[in-house]
């Protein structure tokens, strides 16, 4: 076969064992039943009692000079991927811009996001550039531009989801999609048309509901305890933002996408498709494509099948929950436990992704100084290396079955908060809860199985 | 259910959680050892310590342990398709690639480059100390756009 992405890391995780895999398993159902007999009988997510960081703290780190810094770094930090990306070695592992875009930004600020809150619309590029345009716009003009145009509402989060869907096709569908040259024309691309997008919608606006990151990178902040608030900085209940996700249109195909690209990226080395990918692949190149061309399209139809399978099975669940009673429409339902899959989706990115960030992370410290490829030395760390002994797989192991089963629990946690919240009898939210559950289970077991599929 | 209720079954589901994870892991070198001797298959080669037993020394193998994983290289492509080398950490790995053309083989995580031409193999010995999957490449057929996968090292934790 043709080497698709990936050429990044030439390293991959041994599967769990046949024992710690089938006491994860057991760990789901025991985890799942006990909660449904011990957890609250009222909701109590539902309101996320917020309060500032004490003596002034949480105003100085949303400050107008923090806020000018973050984003001037996260500008410079484009500039640099997007020159060493069109003017460094074309080697992917000798640039900086693959590593930094598949491994720091996308994969690293989603732990930061979680543990710090919303780190990127901090440091978000675009944003800043869009709002100092409007700031010199507004000077220039002497007073209010225009108004931006109203957002559709139909239109959603579903901007988020074509940008998240292209992004994975890149990583794990395009063969060339690691090349430096290839993510800084795409870089600039994504640039131009988010650009476009805030001229049009306005900065926030289109940060908040378009703009692919800052919505995945939001989604994953709302389970941090840290929440910035018209500029104060302060701490809420973890989980408590989740349930204020507001289920515009595209929310769940965006948590579908968000899901089902990790899946595809765990299966895509598994038996089940490595088995089947190169008829598929060759049945393509009997209808005349070429071998990459072939190799590709396949792949791009495995990852919108591991899409369309997560999606399929959620709207099954809801379908389930609905049939219980409580007249409430299948959309409607689809909508009011969508937050539940975000913990999910966080189990998924961080037990796949784990020793990626931890490995090939390090390499971020000689890419720094060697940006180019091209023997530079900034910062007296070109030497340094990956130390591939930072952790073995024992402990590997744990941390993914750990981070597995407590995505589980926080994911059953807010099902059950909100089905309290939603259904005025409360034997009708337990039952429609079997359902939930049986979801739940069912995708944490397939986390599971994808940790065991690994390549041996 | 009262809250003693709730609290207890609490603690009895972490009791059997804790229980089962204990009877569930293999002790070392017992069960791990002979699950993974006969999960290999017969066209995988088990690296063995030259002439020294491992570290538990107790481990005991059923068939012949050939020493020196051998990867041979025709026109860019490996005979017989991608080599698996099984490994235990601690093992002493060999590894030699036979070449039909001037080549540069690359282990990666290990990061162990060797040259390799027609009569003079690559040859590659190390101390398995990093665990992992990690892919052996040639960097011939990477530059002319081939797959250049020709094995992989599997080291599993003693």
């Amino acid at each position: 076969m043709i080497p698709l992405a990936h050429g990044l890391v030439g390293r991959a995780d041994l599967p769990i064992p046949e024992w710690l895999f089938g006491w994860a398993a057991a760990m789901v159902l025991v985890v799942s039943f006990v909660a449904l007999a011990v957890l609250w009988p009222d909701p109590r997510l539902q309101r996320e009692g917020w309060r500032p960081l004490p003596r002034g703290i949480g105003r100085l780190l949303a400050s107008r000079p923090v806020e000018v810094a973050c984003g001037a770094i996260g500008v410079l930090l484009l500039a640099v991927v997007v020159y060493s990306g069109l003017r460094g070695t074309q080697s992917s592992t000798a640039n900086f811009a693959p590593t930094f875009i598949y491994v720091i930004f996308w994969v690293g600020l989603v732990p930061a996001s979680v543990l710090l809150g919303d780190v990127f619309k901090a440091f978000n590029p675009w944003r800043a550039i869009g709002r100092a345009v409007g700031w010199v716009a507004r000077g220039a003009a002497r007073g209010e531009l225009p108004a931006p145009l109203a957002y559709p509402r139909r239109l959603g989060r579903w901007p988020a989801v074509a940008g998240i869907f292209a992004f994975a096709a890149m990583e794990l569908v395009a063969s060339n999609g690691d090349r430096p040259e290839n993510l800084a024309i795409a870089t600039l691309v994504y640039s131009a048309l988010t650009f476009v997008a805030m001229a049009l919608y306005g900065v926030e606006t289109w940060v908040e509901r378009g703009e692919a990151f800052s919505v995945y990178f939001n989604l994953f902040a709302r389970l941090s305890p840290i929440e910035t608030r018209d500029g104060v900085v302060g701490l809420r209940k973890p989980l408590a933002g989740l349930p204020t996700v507001e289920p515009l249109p595209g929310t769940v195909p965006l948590l579908a996408v968000m899901i089902g690209s990790v899946t595809f990226d765990g299966a895509a080395e598994a038996p089940i498709w490595t088995g089947i990918a190169p008829d598929i692949a060759r049945l393509f190149e009997d209808l005349g494509l070429s071998p990459q061309g072939a190799l590709e399209l396949t792949f791009l139809l495995g990852l919108i099948a591991a899409i369309l399978i997560v999606y399929a099975f959620y709207r099954l669940g809801v379908v389930g929950a609905r049939s219980v009673g409580g007249g409430f429409s299948v959309d409607r339902l689809a909508g009011a436990f969508v937050h539940t899959l975000v913990p999910i989706a966080l189990a998924y990115v961080a037990a796949h992704y784990f020793t990626l960030l931890l490995f090939q992370g390090q390499a971020i410290s000689f890419l720094a100084s060697d940006p180019l490829g091209d023997g530079a030395d900034l910062f007296g760390t070109a030497d340094s290396q990956i130390d591939y002994g930072l952790i073995g797989a024992n402990a590997t192991w744990y941390w993914q079955v750990g981070f597995v089963v407590t995505g589980h629990v926080a994911a059953l946690t807010l099902a059950h908060d909100r089905a309290l919240a939603i259904y005025d009898d409360a034997g009708l939210a337990v039952r429609s809860q079997y359902w939930m559950l049986a979801v739940m289970v069912g995708f944490t077991s397939l986390a599971l199985w994808l940790l065991s599929q690994a390549n041996v | 259910m009262s809250r003693n209720q709730r609290i207890a079954l609490v603690v009895a589901a972490l009791v059997v959680a804790v229980v089962a994870f204990a009877v569930a892991q293999p002790g070392d070198g017992d069960g791990g050892g002979e699950e993974r001797a006969a999960q290999t298959a017969p066209a995988e080669t088990r690296t063995e310590p030259g002439g020294r037993t491992t570290p538990t020394g107790t481990q005991p193998r059923g068939r012949p342990q050939p020493e020196i994983t051998r990867i041979r290289l025709r026109g860019g492509t490996v005979i017989g398709g991608p080599k698996r080398i099984r490994a235990t950490t601690g093992d002493t790995v060999r590894i030699v690639v036979n070449a039909d053309a001037r080549d540069e083989i690359h282990l990666h995580g290990y990061d162990l480059y060797e040259n390799a031409a027609p009569g003079r193999p690559a040859r590659f010995v190390f101390r398995a100390d990093i665990e992992g999957v990690f892919e052996v490449e040639s960097h011939v057929a990477e530059d002319a756009g081939k797959d250049p996968l020709i094995g992989r090292l599997v080291v599993e934790p003693a």
